[in-house]
């Protein structure tokens, strides 16, 4: 026992006291703080004001575009955009950048051209001529004929890419051009604003007694728990994978082996290297944890109340030991790779079936986060190899019962056990197979000669 | 369970507290059988076999590793382990060692059936051997002493000494990376002794070293042997085996091929080598009938004699050709010799 924890703990120090473990830890929330935040950051950097010119054939909608277009306007709008961003975190990625793009429109300056009297042609010579003259950055002209079928606006602009700007005046344009409508038709637009306020849809979700439940830790954080899990096994696999090849290689198995047993020098490494594993996460989740409460509670104090996502202490309990589950399971087979092989890239080549076996596990909780009750759900959440991923997104969905977690845990730790006897069997003679790879009918033969 | 040995024998009083193995002892007594290994241990000095070796055979599928080996290495001696590539030599050391158990036969060490608990009693440093690329020297001899349940601070104490002894002390910080082969291999030496074995095995323990650092190690190693230590050395250097050994084995093709006390061995092949220093008799020296070898060295002959012959006849042809002879002495087969005769020049070293 006393070699079990000295292996364990040398591994454990390590893994922790590595420069990779260290920047894995920082930059890991770094990394996902940035998909949230970067893309609207980017759009946020304003552009320029943009110099345009209105050519109003109809001669009706011009004052109230140039209104809508003013900065008050587009500040207010801004202000709505941000609250919305806020409520609609599952929104997908495009209509984030949408919203971003409303709160962070530039602003406009109206250049005036006198269009009387000349062709369509001819208007577009002319600002065509000044825009090369560096006078104007875009122009726009709305047909005498606005409100017949196929009719659009024509709007000419230097920076046709400015998809913020241009949103924003599209926006204020279609504003302009139904107030018009509006007024044509006589119907207030208080009237309207009234008569189509939109109706949100709440999904409340039921549970199969019929309860209403509270929703868990949402369906984004499912996914999130889906991908930890993922991500962590598969680079502590790898870990463990190059520990034990360094061993083989440098030969330093065979001065080990002759101090302990090798199968209490395997569990003691995988103890080492899971333990870092866990003190990663749990650093990244605590610290997650804390992050979510001091936010929350600035959004609260700012006016934007938003609920925590529902967290229990069964839930990071379960998750944890799915975790635990999972690296026994995939660690195990790491090591056997590492055992049979010569070379940390010949490693890397059979490191495949592992990977590819956590793959469709994480990509098994898809279906899952859509109907975590289905039958799919069911086999998929209890087999072996595939639960320590899939169980605990299906625990942070909804929490299925108990018989269902319990015959999870059995079947992987059962998983477990076969894979210890086969670790048994096979990892002493390999690690002391110098020079050439061990083949599978080795292997076989090695599993049940001893 | 001492008391009661005092009533039946009290001689082993004695040897109960100072070899600490009580149940072994114990239990002797109490049978008839035991009762005859142990009057025999009294009398034919055997409590000094450190380790029996019987019978032992380890297949692979089809292949015999090791077939049917039986040695004795008694205590506080310098145990030579010999052979060519492929002879079964680190196998029959793992099994000792008990990384890999035999098939059947049995390895008793210290007067017990060879198990892992008793790995903490052997130093090993096995002929295929490396260290941790990255990790500071003091903190690798520190692990691998706590892998032989050697408590830390003990082990720190041992580390400077050693380190000190093959002047290391500078590179305790260092990581193995930044040391030269013949150093990691001096380190890979400290860390089998850290623990302060009982039975130290040497597996080539000298290859990659320098003349002087190899001299430096037999200095350390004779140390330890007059500190009562067990040492078993394998390796291909017959000279240094020579000089070194007190007992040997050779081993060719999984089995023995001789074994046991290195002046029998060489007793045992007879004195049919003449060292020769003489002017004249050459055409003596062509004589098939008496001669088989001649082998000229800078300024001697070394002949080996031809089956049966008698070296009295040699000599007296010689005299009979007129030649004058300074020097004509009859010696003793080196081990390089005897390797030679046993197991052919053919075979790879």
């Amino acid at each position: 026992m006393r070699k079990f924890l000295a292996v364990t703990k040398r591994e454990y120090k390590k893994v922790v006291f590595s420069r990779t473990f260290l920047v894995g830890t920082l930059l890991a929330p770094v990394i996902a703080a940035m998909f949230a935040v970067v893309p609207a950051l980017i759009i946020s950097v304003k552009s320029d004001v943009q110099r345009i010119a209105i050519v109003d054939q109809s001669g009706n909608v011009a004052t109230r575009l140039k209104e809508n277009l003013s900065l008050d306007k587009i500040q207010t709008k801004a202000r709505e955009a941000a609250q919305d961003s806020l409520k609609n975190i599952d929104a997908s990625q495009k209509e984030r950048i949408e919203t971003g793009a409303r709160q962070f429109a530039g602003s406009f300056a109206f250049i005036d051209y006198d269009a009387s009297g000349k062709s369509v042609e001819q208007i577009q010579r002319e600002l065509n001529g000044r825009i090369q003259e560096n006078q104007l950055d875009s122009y726009l002209i709305i047909p005498q004929n606005i409100d017949s079928a196929g009719v659009g606006v024509e709007f000419y602009s230097r920076k046709a890419g400015d998809f913020v700007s241009n949103s924003a005046l599209e926006d204020a344009l279609n504003d302009a051009i139904l107030s018009q409508r509006l007024a044509d038709a006589n119907i207030s637009e208080s009237k309207l604003r009234e008569l189509s306020r939109r109706i949100d849809l709440e999904a409340t979700p039921i549970n199969e007694k019929g309860e209403e439940k509270e929703e868990g830790g949402g369906y984004a954080s499912a996914f999130v728990i889906g991908l930890l899990i993922y991500i962590t096994l598969a680079i502590y696999g790898q870990v463990i994978m190059g520990a034990v090849v360094e061993e083989k290689e440098t030969r330093i198995a065979e001065i080990l082996f002759s101090s302990a047993k090798p199968f209490e020098l395997m569990l003691g490494k995988l103890a080492g290297v899971g333990l870092a594993a866990l003190s990663q996460l749990a650093i990244w989740i605590f610290s997650a944890l804390a992050l979510l409460t001091f936010g929350l509670t600035q959004l609260k104090a700012a006016g934007i109340p938003l609920s925590m996502p529902n967290i229990t202490i069964s839930s990071v309990l379960y998750f944890f030991i799915f975790f635990l589950l999972g690296f026994f399971v995939f660690a195990t087979i790491f090591a056997l790779i590492g055992s049979m092989v010569t070379t940390t890239q010949e490693g890397g080549q059979f490191a495949m079936i592992p990977v590819v076996l956590l793959l469709a596990g994480f990509y098994c909780t898809f279906p899952i986060v859509r109907d975590s009750n289905s039958t799919f759900s069911f086999w998929v959440s209890i087999a072996p190899f595939l639960a320590p991923l899939t169980m605990p997104v299906r625990i942070a969905i909804e929490t299925p019962p108990f018989w269902q977690i319990a015959l999870a845990i059995l079947t992987n730790a059962l998983a477990i056990l076969g894979l210890v006897w086969l670790a048994s069997r096979v990892y002493r003679v390999g690690m002391l197979m110098y020079g050439k790879r061990a083949t599978i009918p080795e292997v076989w033969k090695w599993i049940w000669q001893s | 369970m001492c008391r009661k040995r005092i009533i039946i024998q009290p001689v082993i009083l004695n040897n109960c507290s100072k070899s600490g193995n009580l149940n072994f002892k114990a239990n002797v007594i109490q049978t008839d059988k035991s009762l005859r290994r142990f009057w025999i241990n009294i009398f034919m000095d055997e409590q000094n076999v450190t380790l029996r070796v019987e019978n032992i055979t380890k297949r692979y599928g089809e292949f015999a590793a090791v077939e049917n080996l039986s040695f004795n290495v008694s205590a506080g001696k310098v145990f030579g382990f010999l052979g060519p590539n492929g002879a079964g030599k680190t196998t029959t050391i793992r099994m000792i060692v008990g990384i890999t158990a035999p098939d059947t036969g049995k390895i008793e060490l210290f007067g017990e059936k060879v198990s892992s608990r008793m790995q903490d009693k052997i130093g090993y440093l096995p002929e295929e051997r490396g260290l941790y690329k990255k990790m500071k020297i003091f903190e690798q001899l520190r692990y691998f002493a706590a892998l032989k349940d050697v408590p830390q601070k003990t082990a720190d104490s041992r580390i400077d000494f050693w380190l000190e002894r093959f002047n290391l002390q500078e590179w305790k910080k260092k990581k193995a990376n930044d040391l030269s082969k013949g150093m990691q291999q001096k380190i890979q030496f400290i860390s089998t002794v850290l623990h302060e074995p009982e039975l130290l095995i040497l597996d080539e323990p000298f290859s990659g070293l320098d003349p002087i650092n190899v001299e430096n190690l037999l200095e350390v190693i004779a140390e330890l042997k007059s500190k009562g230590k067990t040492i078993i050395f394998s390796t291909h250097l017959m000279e240094t085996a020579e000089k070194l050994c007190d007992d040997i084995i050779l081993m060719n093709k999984s089995r023995k091929v001789v074994g046991g006390k290195l002046r029998d061995v060489k007793a045992s092949f007879g004195k049919n080598r003449i060292a020769l220093r003489a002017d004249g008799g050459d055409e003596v020296l062509l004589d098939k009938t008496l001669i088989a070898k001649v082998e000229r060295h800078a300024d001697e002959l070394e002949i080996l004699l031809a089956e049966n012959a008698d070296a009295q006849k040699l000599l007296q042809n010689l005299i009979q050709s007129g030649a004058r002879i300074t020097k004509f002495e009859l010696v003793e087969p080196s081990l390089n010799d005897i390797f030679i005769e046993k197991i052919g020049a053919g075979t790879s070293l």
